[in-house]
């Protein structure tokens, strides 16, 4: 029997947060982790192939900082790439911080209303990161404690920040927030493949399309640290070695391969836990990196209040992206594709209107025929070239389910989606692979393989993530936390909330 | 100027809610005109006889949302208003079942039970929670929605009523509420219940006049937007007004008039005229003008700035806001006059229900479904339809033995596809009677000889609700009820308060808070502003507030 000051169920990327952070702050930690590399979703590839995470966008430096990880580790001097959103004309458009241009260099027409609204879309985001980097507001903490006395203090930050904006900015900023992205885009943007970009990069990981409401903050979300998309030097999995080396530099205990079989409860309070090869490990806290309902299984339901139950089981995760990589032949180059883009981040979403027609089929359980896409080309440690692709919308419950044929259909329709605006891309390629969402929830535990373990609407979000009554990061036994993405502020590879739950964990220790 | 052609308030439109507010500032003693662009008055809330010997309520065509409170403060029972509720409703399956909807709780209780237990045990907790957000959202209807932007002592008074309301319900029961308010109407069902056809029956009110799917987040709120009205107390309760929906605005026309107000009908707005940023009155189609310090518009917020109104007298955000508002046609209308009672295969004899709304939609897919037509221009293959048959309540509305009934249609688009083009122009003879077709076929599943009744029929696409109504794109709620066009957001931000950049210029139709529907809310809340501002600057002496 081991003794912990506390232990980490899950060593994806907010399980590395909220153990190095414990350790840092003196605790004697162990995070767990079923499979043998430790990043979760940010390392998890098969055969060798690109990572299912495979771009940087908003990892919080506050983390970094908290985990001791130096922001400007060579790791991560990655320079940001541009977003080239590809066109079956062969004039694509290129996404940069001074603008947009057509690829052969001219300036795009609507660079400056694309300009303008991405700008106001940072700066809400800025604001909003404030409520980001603590524990949602709202908590029935006494209002004159510390953390009572911090929580109004925050809001009173957000509020001024508010404020400064301007009164018209202000009230822009309450409606927008509240809008759909397919709305906010038309009203400042012709049909076409800048406004598809927005479209697209509102949707991303999520079960809604361009005009549900709620997904002008999926956008404003992912801009939260300023929409500068990066690769880290090596790819996504040197991230997660340089987050496994922050850990064990900082003394926690990593446990690779292990299962964790239960949480132990006594008298409703966490004990430790039992591991699948026998092992019972003690500590006082426990955090998951798993989604509620999965942590649930772990205590089994007697845990919890009946309320508190139902509340877990109706959470939604629908997982809606696929990950489709594409091997290249060794000297491939893109078709169509002028070479000096071929290392952007390439988008296939030619319209709003396309986005929403992928969204359709989605909804009654099958794939889009016409898929949104995202795409790195890259190399991985074995020197082979791949085309790394998210595909959406793919979902996670497809009616008659992931079968091979489905598979291959899947891949079929992202080379033939593609080679409209990389036309003859189907002779580059040598081999496909393709990750279901029902496969990455089964190598992740992720609810549905949503990246994010729980939807990002507005019913689930802030104080109601991952649902109401359970927002900050406690949930049923005594020492027990949740830690993963499906707790506020949400996934993707950021960090926050693995952050934000170990200062909870320890401020309920104090 | 002559004394004949000045008054104190001239309201634009002779909508319930131009009456309503005109009411109001009538009792209030004000000289008002009420100016209307049709021979009739009522707007949508509007009974018309257009084949003998039936009355059709060819808009709005029942009644539910209209606030207790003006139909005391008007006295609309004294003046003819009479409002009969009705006592339930079905959905009919393709196979020759139904699912019935009684307001009787137990009655409704075991046929819930007839489809699913478990659903006849969750319908008491969705209802709760339903009726919980009733009763939280119906005291705000009658106030103004403050400007969170400002820090004026009204704005932080009904911000504080806010917070105050919202404390009130505990941490928990807030979490509830701003849950409930964002989610989809399908998955708040989802989340209770089993059965599809229960779901089903259920979600239609989520989507009504809506260019939302059962899906999309908001709905929920649609559909509390059509549950927090009473009837005599019945929260939720929905009826027929005797006379058609054209009762209501009669009986406020009749209030109006009896405390010395004029209508003009026949000659719409050509211009709202104002000068130096003040407003002065308006100028008829028919070449009229009429002088006023005051001038209240019952015309949505698009058609009043954009088509009415010098865009030079306006600041420039301003109408670039207005011109983004989004007013999206998505309903059509049946009006049917029937020979005889159509005949319901699958309805026991005598049962209550058929005196209700009917339905054929069988699951949330369904209606889903039907949205994704109208994304793309084109009338639902399957479409959500409310029919009723309000003459087996109220004779008045058909001769003896005949019957008349009204077909509400969701989805059909304002720029409907043909060939690749999407227009509202391409709303011609052939393409209405498509649609109709489209409905009547959908209809045959509840009532096979439907076909054979008819008599009559006018069909309304959303090109004829906006030519003969003047609500832009024929959208009943003049604008869409998203989180984004609510509250202070409606109808855009920093002019939530019915007063608009013209000074004596004010909104006082449903593009205003509390939003559309019959319901006066909007129209009472206007008249109560321009008393507010009006009086206080000296420009109406005299008069009390």
């Amino acid at each position: 029997m081991s003794q912990f000051d506390a232990i980490v169920i899950g060593g994806g990327v907010n399980g590395l947060v909220a153990g190095t952070l414990l350790s840092r702050r003196g605790k004697n930690v162990c995070i767990i982790e079923k499979s043998s590399r430790f990043g979760g979703m940010a390392s998890y590839s098969v055969d060798g192939g690109p990572t299912l995470a495979h771009s940087l966008y908003n990892l919080s430096p506050r983390v970094l900082s908290d985990i001791g990880i130096d922001p400007q580790h060579p790791v991560l001097s990655g320079k940001p790439v541009s977003t080239v959103s590809l066109s079956e004309d062969g004039r694509h458009i290129v996404f940069k911080n001074e603008g947009i241009f057509w690829s052969e260099g001219a300036k795009h027409p609507e660079s400056d209303a694309w300009t303008d609204l991405t700008q106001q879309l940072i700066t809400y985001g800025g604001l909003l990161r404030q409520l980001a980097e603590a524990p949602p507001p709202g908590g029935q903490k006494a209002i004159l404690s510390r953390g009572g006395l911090n929580e109004l203090l925050r809001l009173a930050k957000l509020g001024i920040g508010l404020k400064k904006l301007g009164k018209s900015e202000m009230r822009r900023f309450l409606q927008v927030i509240l809008s759909n992205v397919h709305d906010i885009v038309i009203d400042d943007l012709p049909e076409g493949p800048v406004a598809g970009m927005l479209a697209a990069d509102a949707i991303w990981g999520s079960a809604t399309g361009p005009r549900s409401p709620g997904t002008v903050f999926n956008l404003i979300y992912r801009l939260g640290h300023g929409g500068n998309i990066t690769q880290p030097a090596g790819g996504m999995s040197a991230l997660t070695d340089l987050m496994v080396e922050a850990a064990q530099k900082a003394g926690c205990v990593l446990m690779p391969e292990t299962e964790v079989s239960r949480i132990v409860l006594h008298d409703d309070t966490v004990s430790g836990v039992a591991t699948n090869n026998g092992r019972t490990l003690t500590a006082p806290i426990v955090l998951s990196n798993l989604a509620p309902r999965p942590t649930s299984r772990m205590t089994g339901p007697s845990a919890f209040d009946i309320e508190a139950m139902r509340r877990v089981r109706i959470i939604r995760a629908r997982g809606t992206a696929a990950k489709v990589n594409l091997r290249l032949k060794d000297d491939a180059t893109l078709p169509g594709l002028p070479s000096e883009l071929a290392h952007e981040r390439l988008i296939y979403a030619p319209s709003v209107e396309y986005v929403e027609a992928a969204f359709n089929p989605v909804k009654y359980r099958q794939m889009s025929k016409a898929p949104v896409i995202e795409a790195f080309k890259r190399q991985t440690a074995d020197g082979a070239n791949w085309l790394s692709t998210i595909v959406q919308y793919a979902p996670s419950d497809i009616e008659g389910s992931w079968t091979e044929t489905a598979k291959e259909q899947l891949a079929q329709i992202t080379v033939e989606t593609l080679s409209r605006a990389l036309p003859g891309l189907g002779d580059q390629i040598s081999g496909i692979q393709v990750i279901t969402p029902d496969q990455i929830e089964s190598a992740t535990g992720a609810p549905g393989g949503h990246w994010h373990h729980a939807e990002m609407s507005l019913d689930q979000l802030l104080t109601l993530r991952p649902a109401n009554g359970m927002a900050r990061y406690s949930m049923g036994p005594k020492g027990l936390f949740q830690c993963g993405a499906a707790t506020h502020p949400g996934g993707d590879v950021m960090g926050l909330a693995g952050r934000n739950a170990a200062l909870a964990a320890l401020e309920a220790q104090a | 100027m002559t004394v004949e052609n000045r008054y104190d308030v001239i309201v634009a439109g002779a909508g319930h809610n131009g009456l309503t507010a005109a009411a109001y500032l009538a009792r209030a003693g004000m000289r008002v005109l009420v100016v209307e662009k049709n021979d009739w008055i009522g707007g949508a809330a509007v009974s018309r006889s257009l084949h003998d010997g039936w009355t059709y309520s060819n808009c709005s065509y029942v009644c539910s949302l209209l606030r207790r409170e003006i139909a005391r403060d008007l006295e609309l029972p004294k003046y003819g208003l009479q409002v009969i509720p009705y006592e339930g409703g079905a959905s009919f399956t393709r196979d020759g079942d139904y699912f019935a909807y009684y307001s009787d709780h137990n009655a409704l209780k075991r046929e819930m039970a007839r489809h699913s237990a478990k659903d006849a045990d969750a319908y008491r907790c969705y209802s709760q929670a339903i009726m919980r957000q009733c009763r939280f959202i119906r005291p705000f209807l009658l106030r103004d929605a403050p400007d969170p932007a400002s820090l004026h002592p009204r704005d932080l008074g009904e911000l504080a009523y806010l917070v105050k309301k919202a404390h009130g319900l505990g941490s928990r029961e807030l979490g509830e509420t701003l849950k409930f308010w964002t989610m989809s109407i399908g998955d708040v069902l989802d989340e209770h219940f089993e059965n599809d056809l229960i779901k089903a029956h259920l979600a239609g009110s989520g989507i009504i006049g809506t260019g939302l799917g059962v899906y999309s987040p908001g709905t929920a709120y649609v559909l509390l937007h059509h549950y927090m009205g009473d009837i005599d107390g019945g929260i939720g309760a929905w009826g027929f007004a005797r006379g058609g929906m054209g009762a209501i605005s009669n009986a406020i026309a009749a209030s109006f008039k009896d405390h010395g107000g004029t209508i003009h009908t026949g000659s719409g707005i050509e211009k709202i005229l104002s000068k130096d940023g003040r407003v002065e009155g308006v100028a008829l189609e028919d070449g009229k003008v009429f002088y006023a310090p005051v001038v209240a518009s019952n015309m949505d917020i698009k058609r009043t700035i954009l088509h009415h109104i010098d865009a030079a007298e306006l600041p420039d955000d301003f109408t670039k806001a207005v011109r983004n508002f989004k007013i999206r046609g998505s309903s059509a209308k049946l009006n049917i006059a029937l020979d005889r009672f159509p005949n319901f295969p699958a309805a026991p004899e005598h049962t209550s229900f058929l005196r209700g709304d009917l339905h054929v939609s069988q699951s949330l897919f369904e209606l889903e479904k039907a949205y994704d037509d109208w994304k793309v221009g084109r009338w639902s293959e399957k479409p959500y339809i409310d029919m009723l048959i309000p003459s087996q309540i109220d004779p008045t509305m058909a001769p003896t033995g005949a019957h008349m009934m009204t077909v509400f249609v969701q989805y059909a688009p304002y720029a409907l596809e043909v060939d690749g083009v999407r227009s509202a122009q391409n709303w011609g003879e052939k393409q209405r009677s498509a649609m109709a077709e489209t409905v009547l076929d959908q209809m045959s599943a509840a009532c096979p000889d439907i076909r054979e009744r008819i008599v009559h029929m006018e069909v309304r696409s959303p090109l004829e609700i906006e030519r003969e109504v003047g609500l832009t794109e024929g959208n009943i709620f003049q604008g869409e009820l998203t989180f984004d066009q609510l509250f202070f957001n409606r109808p855009v931000p920093g002019w939530s308060q019915y007063n608009l950049p013209i000074e004596g210029l004010y909104l006082c139709g449903s593009s205003a808070h509390p939003g559309g529907g019959v319901m006066g809310a909007p129209g009472a809340n206007a008249a109560r502003a321009i008393l507010r501002h009006e009086t206080r600057h000296g420009r109406m002496k005299g008069y009390a507030a």
